[in-house]
């Protein structure tokens, strides 16, 4: 990255207001920033910060309502706000390219591939149609589609999330850019499909040689990729340096509550959490804006505006941090185990999903899915047990089986020693009381139209234990447990954050004082900072109780953190299970291994190794493969994996003909 | 994105945020001015304003308006034209109401049952749904007024009949989304039974778009009251409706009678207006209050 | 693709067959059974007796829908003894002149609501789109005999360029021999649905407008009119398609108001005149056939949608 001159994109107290129906939202307030040539910049931050603003204040693609408001947007040294709108668009359609979060919606669904990705090159170059399909393929190939040239003439309908990305990707360069933007352009892809995605940006950049603005909620993400970093609160930068630099020592008190709330730097067990919500931007603010929730704040954070300052590492920070604090991405936190002799609270045997494909028409002919094909587990008293996979790996379906949403196809379900297949209906409905299950968006899973009051109640009232009042007391004992107000009770569900929400959720699924709860990508949604106050709540909690979780998730950082055991799973089966700790840190499956080394660290120094990627797309579970489900993506697969491999092991077992490694003796 | 800090946001209910979004929406405020106003003109206004509405004099045809103590004239047969407004609206609003009430209870159960049941039971209801809607509905009217004598109650049961069939659809559809819901599915994990599903969150959710629908249902039997007057399958007079005035008026209006149309015609526009404008308006309160922030 | 085809005409063939129920059904709710209402009142039993015999109507139901379902077939829709002509030779000399009046205000209301509703989407909240909005609502509201009667005495008293009644002609090619008189009748159906129309396409061209797809076709620097011609009409206009077939059975409605106002010699005067008399063969065979072509156009409209439209095509014709 030679420093010339001049960066190549420099804003000057960019600020952006938002018109709602009510109020005004000032989603940028003077934001300072450069990207130079050649070089990645990560903007970071959670959501509301304003980095997804900032690039859609570059890009002109602000939503309704949404109007620059001051300050300047130099490109290349002019400014974008004085130009007229023909050069404009010129300028953005030819030397800007961006990439896009969702790359299910943002392809033009009833536009051929081919015409999408060579429209600009049609537009502003005005390229014959031959030619621009000719260039279409060139750059579709460059971009790592395989068959481009049958794909140009496709749809978007027709390529799977991973594949459209690609497409958006290209679609972006066909213009030779000097400029790329990325927001979030991973946030919707499994991590597997994530690092190819990664790299690819990476690679890219280097060959067309632009600079690359890279936006994310990841710092893993960033850690990896970029070579500086710009870190946003409440529509302000508050800290910019390199990127080794502000990993190896923070400065900003937010940046470095940031750091601390990952599950990964969990060293002591518990995880550093934030308090409170990020402000309110239609308000008006003073002081720095995140003093609030600053531990080190002092009167004085609170009433003056701090600026950014210092050479190089800048930081808007009156109390900075002042050593290095180091990121110990924690080599496990050994939890205690749980007590191994008491007998399993859940226990599932050989537990079979099957789902009629295309159900829709006359006849059913189209097949089956097989969701989940054989999965056995046992959960004890106490324990969490972790369930990992990418989308559509069955581990969801796992868990709806398991709180009894749905009839298994084929297996055991035995709860607390009981068999729930041969149970009748009236006792069907106590087991209930034993298994409760969470979500991953409680907002979806309470009726809109039900105060939380009626919420919390419904479970009690469903189940009928106790009269009104002592209905009563255990909501407000439940509401004190997950550390909300009882104020909370006369409200309805959209007037809670996503966090909130969570708490009320988890609240709801404590109040018949169940034995077992099934979490399904209960943090998903949430931000790092308010997923550690989630997480540690739920550990919290599951002490004090006595609860066994099964926690699902495709996030395997959280899982480490959560969980005693980790089953991995991939395309309805479980190819190894074990002690959290040696899953993660001594996987045996070569799924495991390429799963772990596509997860983004928040370690600029790790590197991960090239080796143990795995290639192309998860089969469908429509037919799905023979033998080994993973053969067809595995780097080490031989004639003998068409025959399936069995689950075994001592503790950490693994179902593969060719395992990693060897067992670590019990320590 | 951000959340309302408790201590800020007053606690309210859900029919107080309920009309204040209402309330928001100018046209639905004057969707209800209008109703309230016609509705007053016709049901009160006969104890102010007394006129003979049964027998016809002939002596007094076509007066114009302000003549003899007629501030609008009279008809062909010497009814007070005023008076027979306030009579004619009567009908208008009765049946347009009734109607659209009958309409909105049928097919809700119609489609309510055919959305829960499922499977073959939903494939045979809703393809007599599809048979019956593809008969044009003033078809269906017509061919069923010219078998039935038209009495206002039986227009309320013709038009009720065939106006079922939207709400049917609408609901079912309203049924089968919010079955899957996550939240229904929520309640049967702590061991919910289906009944409970339907009377705790499908109906709450649902009754929304049925009311909003039902205002533009009571919109629709209003006009087709008018149509099948038209059509000269109204009601017979002595009985008076605003489209049967209108449809009347209809032959006048080459002799320059004009006070026997149009005063009909703008009583039918504004009241269907009406309707229309307060559903927009209930729209906006279902959907607002499920709205995030 | 073919699959899809398959599964829709099967719908199709079941809802005819379920009209000609219906139809079947309410000729046995009639007044003094069905031998009274097509003989009429001055009927004596003996007639009644025999006609019941010779049409096979005292035989069991199930019997007597066979044949009737059998006559249907055949193109027999039953005899009008009013009009002494055979019910199906009485549709087919004005079913053009219906298909005409409903095709042309079809046309025509494509062409004008299309801009409209585009206009009110790019300028939504804005006056174009309070206008329009309004004016739609206003013809939505009043009845169409009314607006029918507005024109009239605009374009024909007021200001005399057109005559009021629509041409008198017995064959297609009379009728289209007096244009002028076309105007109105076609002119006053289109309004109404234009304001449909155009509160349709509106609506669809604000979700398209708000979807991920135009922001990612702004960023390669489009204009904004090559964005919403380029990108979003297309997908704004698809459903469209679907609602012309679904406007069908209001659009027929609209036709029998007009005909009878402009008194233009149509299916819908024809079926005015005959609910007038009671003359329940024509009555019963008009609703059937009118019926029929309703669900054949929403067919077609649905055939078309699949056609067009690259998600329905590839995604049928894959599984």
């Amino acid at each position: 990255m030679e420093a010339s001159s001049e960066p190549l994109l420099r804003l000057r107290d960019l600020s952006t207001d938002i018109a709602l129906r009510r109020g005004t939202v000032h989603a940028l307030d003077h934001v300072n920033l450069e990207v130079n040539q050649g070089e990645t910049l990560g903007i970071v931050g959670e959501s509301g910060s304003g980095k997804t603003m900032t690039v859609l204040s570059v890009m002109g693609l602000l939503p309704t309502g949404g109007s620059v408001v001051g300050g300047e947007i130099l490109f290349d040294g002019r400014d974008l706000r004085t130009m007229p709108a023909p050069e404009l668009r010129r300028v953005r359609g030819v030397e800007m390219g961006m990439v896009f979060q969702d790359p299910l919606t943002s392809l033009n669904p009833t536009m051929r591939i081919g015409a999408q990705v060579a429209e600009p090159l049609r537009v502003h170059q005005g390229v014959s149609k031959a030619e621009a399909r000719e260039r279409a393929v060139e750059i579709l190939r460059r971009v790592g589609m395989p068959r481009p040239d049958k794909i140009v003439d496709d749809y978007p309908h027709q390529l799977s999330g991973g594949m459209r990305q690609r497409v958006v990707i290209a679609m972006a360069l066909i213009r030779s850019p000097r400029l790329l933007i990325a927001d979030e352009p991973t946030t919707a892809l499994d991590v597997t499909t994530q690092r190819q995605i990664l790299e690819l940006i990476d690679d890219l950049r280097e060959e067309f040689r632009m600079a690359v603005i890279l936006v994310t909620h990841d710092l893993g993400v960033i850690a990896g990729r970029a070579d500086r970093v710009a870190v946003m609160y409440a529509g302000r930068v508050v800290e910019t340096a390199t990127t080794t630099e502000l990993f190896r020592a923070p400065r900003h008190r937010y940046t470095e509550a940031l750091m601390r709330a990952l599950p990964e730097s969990a060293a002591d067990g518990r995880l550093y959490s934030i308090p409170g919500l990020p402000p309110d931007l239609s308000r008006p603010l003073t002081g720095c804006r995140f003093a609030p929730r600053c531990r080190f704040a002092t009167d004085e954070c609170r009433t003056t505006d701090v600026a950014l300052t210092g050479d190089g590492h800048k930081f808007a920070c009156l109390h900075p941090v002042a050593e290095p604090v180091p990121i110990t991405v924690s080599t496990g936190h050994h939890r205690a185990a749980a007590t191994s002799a008491a007998d399993p609270i859940l226990t599932v045997r050989d537990l079979v999903k099957e789902y009629d494909a295309g159900g829709a028409g006359l006849r059913r002919t189209a097949g089956r899915v097989s969701a989940v094909a054989g999965v056995s587990f046992d959960v004890k008293p106490g324990e969490t047990l972790g369930i990992v996979g990418e989308s559509g790996c069955g581990k969801s379906t796992v868990g709806r089986l398991v709180a009894g949403l749905e009839p298994a196809t084929g297996g055991q379900i035995i709860v607390d020693g009981t068999d729930i297949a041969t149970l009748d209906r009236r006792a069907r409905h106590h087991m209930h009381r034993k298994v409760q299950l969470m979500f991953q968006d409680s907002y979806a899973a309470m009726n809109p139209r039900m105060r939380i009051d009626s919420i919390l109640t419904e479970p009690l009232e469903i189940q009928q234990v106790g009269d009104a009042a002592a209905r009563r007391a255990r909501v407000s004992e439940l509401l004190d447990q997950v550390g909300l107000p009882r104020r909370a009770l006369e409200r309805y569900p959209h007037e809670f954050s996503g966090g909130q929400l969570q708490r009320i959720g988890l609240a709801r699924s404590l109040a018949l004082r169940p034995r077992l709860i099934v979490a399904d990508e209960p943090v998903s949604a949430l931000d790092v900072s308010v997923q550690a106050q989630v997480l540690n709540l739920m550990r919290d909690l599951q002490g004090e109780l006595g609860l066994s979780y099964v926690f699902i998730s495709h996030d395997l950082s959280v899982v480490d953190y959560m969980a005693d055991r980790i089953g991995v799973m991939y395309l309805g089966k479980l190819v190894e299970m074990g002690p959290a700790h040696q899953v993660v840190r001594a996987p045996r499956h070569p799924y495991t291994q390429a799963l772990l080394d596509a997860v983004p660290s928040p370690d600029p120094g790790r590197t991960p190794s090239p080796d143990t990627t795995i290639r192309g797309e998860l089969p469908s579970a429509l037919n799905p493969p023979t033998g080994c489900r993973f053969r067809t993506r595995c780097p080490l697969a031989q004639d003998v994996c068409a025959t399936e491999p069995v689950l075994e092991g001592g503790p950490h077992q693994v179902a593969c003909h060719f395992p990693l490694r060897q067992e670590a003796p019990a320590a | 994105m951000t959340a309302p800090h408790e201590e800020e946001a007053p606690v309210r209910g859900m029919w107080r945020q309920g009309f204040e979004v209402f309330c928001e929406n100018r046209l639905a405020l004057v969707g209800v001015a209008l109703f309230v106003l016609l509705a007053a003109f016709s049901f009160l206004g006969p104890l102010f304003y007394q006129t003979d509405q049964v027998h016809t004099d002939l002596t007094k045809v076509f007066l114009t308006p302000g003549t003899d103590g007629h501030p609008l004239g009279t008809d062909g047969v010497g009814y007070d034209q005023l008076g027979r407004l306030m009579l004619g609206g009567q009908t208008s609003i009765v049946v347009g109401l009734a109607a659209g009430l009958l309409a909105t209870v049928v097919g809700t159960i119609w489609g309510a049952i055919a959305g829960f049941a499922g499977s073959w039971v939903d494939a045979v209801m809703m393809r007599v749904v599809d048979a019956m809607m593809s008969i044009p509905a003033l078809f269906l009217f017509m061919l069923m007024a010219s078998i039935v004598t038209p009495t206002v109650p039986m227009l309320i049961v013709i038009i009720g009949a065939f106006a079922w069939l939207g709400p049917a659809r609408l609901v079912r559809g309203e049924a089968l989304t919010l079955r899957t819901r996550e939240y229904v599915m929520a309640m049967r994990g702590m061991g919910g039974t289906g009944g409970r599903a339907v009377r705790r969150h499908i109906i709450p959710n649902a009754i929304g778009t049925v009311i909003v629908n039902a205002t533009f249902q009571v919109a629709d039997a209003i006009l087709y009251v008018a149509y099948l007057s038209f059509l000269g399958l109204g009601v017979p007079p002595p009985a008076a409706n605003w489209g049967g005035m209108l449809s009347d008026g209809l032959s006048d209006t080459f002799s320059g009678h004009w006070w026997l149309l149009y005063p009909p015609g703008i009583a039918i526009i504004l009241i269907v207006l009406a309707f229309n404008f307060i559903g927009d308006g209930l729209r906006d309160v279902f959907e607002v209050r499920l709205r995030r922030r | 693709m073919t699959r899809y085809l398959l599964t829709r005409l099967g719908q199709a063939l079941v809802i005819v067959i379920l009209v000609t129920l219906i139809t079947f059904v309410i000729l046995h709710l009639l007044p003094g059974g069905a031998a009274r209402a097509i003989l009429g009142k001055e009927a004596t039993l003996e007639q009644i007796a025999a006609f019941n015999h010779e049409m096979g109507y005292d035989r069991p139901l199930w019997q007597q829908y066979a044949m009737y379902l059998q006559r249907l077939v055949q193109g027999d829709l039953g005899y009008s003894f009013q009009l002494n002509q055979s019910v199906a030779e009485a549709i087919w000399q004005r079913l053009p002149k219906t298909m005409l009046l409903s095709l042309a205000s079809t046309f025509l209301a494509v062409v004008v609501a299309v801009p409209l509703g585009v206009v009110q989407a790019v300028r939504r909240n804005r006056w174009p789109d309070y206008t329009i909005n309004g004016l739609s609502l206003l013809a939505y509201a009043t009845p169409i005999f009314f607006m029918g009667l507005m024109m009239i005495i605009l374009f024909s008293q007021v200001w005399p360029v057109l005559p009021p009644e629509a041409p008198q002609g017995f064959t297609l090619a009379e009728v289209l021999a007096d244009p002028a008189g076309l105007v109105l009748p076609t002119l006053t159906l289109t309004i109404l649905t234009v304001a449909v129309y155009s509160r349709y396409v509106r609506s669809s061209m604000v979700d398209n407008l708000n979807e991920n797809y135009v922001r990612t076709a702004r960023s390669k620097g489009l204009s904004e009119g090559r964005v919403i011609v380029g990108h979003t009409l297309r997908n704004g206009l698809f459903p469209v398609i679907t609602l012309l077939g679904m406007y069908l059975p209001a659009l027929f409605s609209g036709a029998l108001v007009v005909e009878r106002l402009f008194n233009y010699p149509g299916m819908g005067l024809l079926f005015w005149q005959a609910a007038l008399k009671r003359d329940y063969p024509i009555l019963l065979g008009v609703t059937l056939l009118i019926s029929v072509a309703t669900v054949l156009g929403a067919l077609v409209a649905d055939v078309l949608y699949a056609a067009v439209d690259p998600r329905v095509r590839l995604k049928a014709g894959r599984s």
